[in-house]
């Protein structure tokens, strides 16, 4: 399939090529399913769609261990599947693994005035009009210990992206970036 | 059905340069058979996902052959890496399921469908093209050269006999080499070698 043309789309291929990313593994969501097919008609990286978010962990540590230098691409949900992959493996071995979390529901929350600071209580959790999974993102990688910072929109998603990258080599660890700005 | 070391004397006997990725059951018995910076015990690790690491390890490594000895009961948890590593193309992807019915490490519970999973037949659904199925260890020892050389991806499906493994820790009161330090220090161990 032909990616549509973006220059956003353009410069993110550009970007992970350019700071090494060799591979880069997920699934694709509303948000990221446009930079998968830019992705896929790029010369490099080299991206692998996976079944399951906690394979996508796996397979990069075991990229890693053979020289490559991966990157995961999976939308919060798929963050909140991979837990015991991510602290079993990339976590563990301290695979330099950035990893772009596009946030599925944050405008909801953002639209309502719930931030960081409001208690996940049960009758927010399970309010019709506010999705779960944005309320959950940054407590778990709080809680699993991965450092992580927010690509908002009107922020510079290449900069962001190029920072989560060095980030992660610096640390030795998972690093997150959490995107809620647009891809196209 | 196999004893383990028929399971693995064969592999020790004709490998080469493989790299070989264990799992529960088979971690202590391979490592006191091998001593390889090329050896990977997914030991302290994540449960179920040895075949998605080792897939990794394989397709950074295209040059060299990958063999991941995963357990039945841990195939289970990932059976859709049946399909991505068809999709991979990894033809230097060998991927064994040795079914022992059960999860061995904590007492020999019976993994849900046990004696009635065809793991082949799920590997033949996916798209492998080579897969084999043994229960008699003549057969198996002969076939092993090929499977450690032709092209794949390949998967293998071995029954075993219920062995006597217990819990595997990584510390230094493990025999095995590749247990006696931390996942972390083992992988810059393994990736030096493999990036040597």
């Amino acid at each position: 399939m032909t990616a549509p043309a973006s220059s956003v789309l353009d410069a993110v291929v550009s970007t992970l090529a350019d700071a090494g990313v060799t591979h880069v593994l997920g699934v694709p969501d509303n948000t990221s399913g446009l930079l998968f097919h830019a992705l896929a008609a790029a010369a490099r990286p080299r991206v692998i769609i996976v079944t399951r978010e906690g394979e996508a962990f796996a397979m990069a540590s075991g990229l890693w261990l053979g020289g490559a230098a991966p990157l995961v691409l999976i939308q919060n949900t798929g963050l909140l599947e991979s837990g015991d992959a991510l602290r079993g493996t990339a976590a563990r071995m301290g695979v330099p693994l950035p990893i772009v979390v596009t946030g599925r529901g944050y405008p909801k929350m953002e639209r309502h005035g719930i931030d960081r600071s409001t208690p996940r209580t049960r009758d927010l959790l399970v309010r019709a009009d506010v999705d779960s999974v944005a309320l959950l993102t940054e407590p778990t990688l709080d809680a699993w210990a991965v450092p992580w910072s927010m690509c908002r929109p009107g922020d510079d998603v290449c900069e962001a992206i190029r920072h989560a990258v060095s980030a992660a080599y610096e640390q030795e660890r998972p690093v997150a970036l959490v995107l809620t700005a647009p891809l196209a | 059905m196999l004893t383990r070391a028929e399971l693995l004397e064969p592999l020790v006997r004709h490998r080469t340069d493989q790299v070989m990725v264990t799992t529960m059951s088979v971690t202590r018995p391979w490592g006191r058979l091998s001593d390889s910076d090329l050896d990977f015990g997914s030991a302290d690790s994540a449960m179920g996902h040895t075949a998605d690491l080792a897939l990794g390890i394989a397709l950074a490594r295209p040059e060299r052959t990958v063999v991941c000895l995963n357990g039945d009961g841990s195939m289970l948890m990932t059976l859709g890496t049946l399909a991505t590593a068809v999709s991979t193309g990894a033809t230097n992807f060998v991927l064994f399921v040795v079914e022992n019915g059960s999860y061995e490490i904590t007492g020999h519970q019976p993994i849900p469908g046990a004696g009635r999973v065809d793991f082949a037949a799920l590997a033949r659904a996916a798209g492998f093209p080579r897969v084999f199925r043994f229960d008699d260890a003549r057969a198996y020892a002969a076939a092993v050269p090929d499977i450690l050389t032709t092209p794949g991806p390949t998967f293998v499906h071995v029954l075993v006999e219920r062995g006597s493994e217990g819990p595997i820790s990584r510390t230094e009161a493990e025999e095995a080499r590749y247990l006696r330090s931390s996942l972390a220090d083992w992988s810059r161990t393994m990736r030096r070698a493999l990036t040597a």
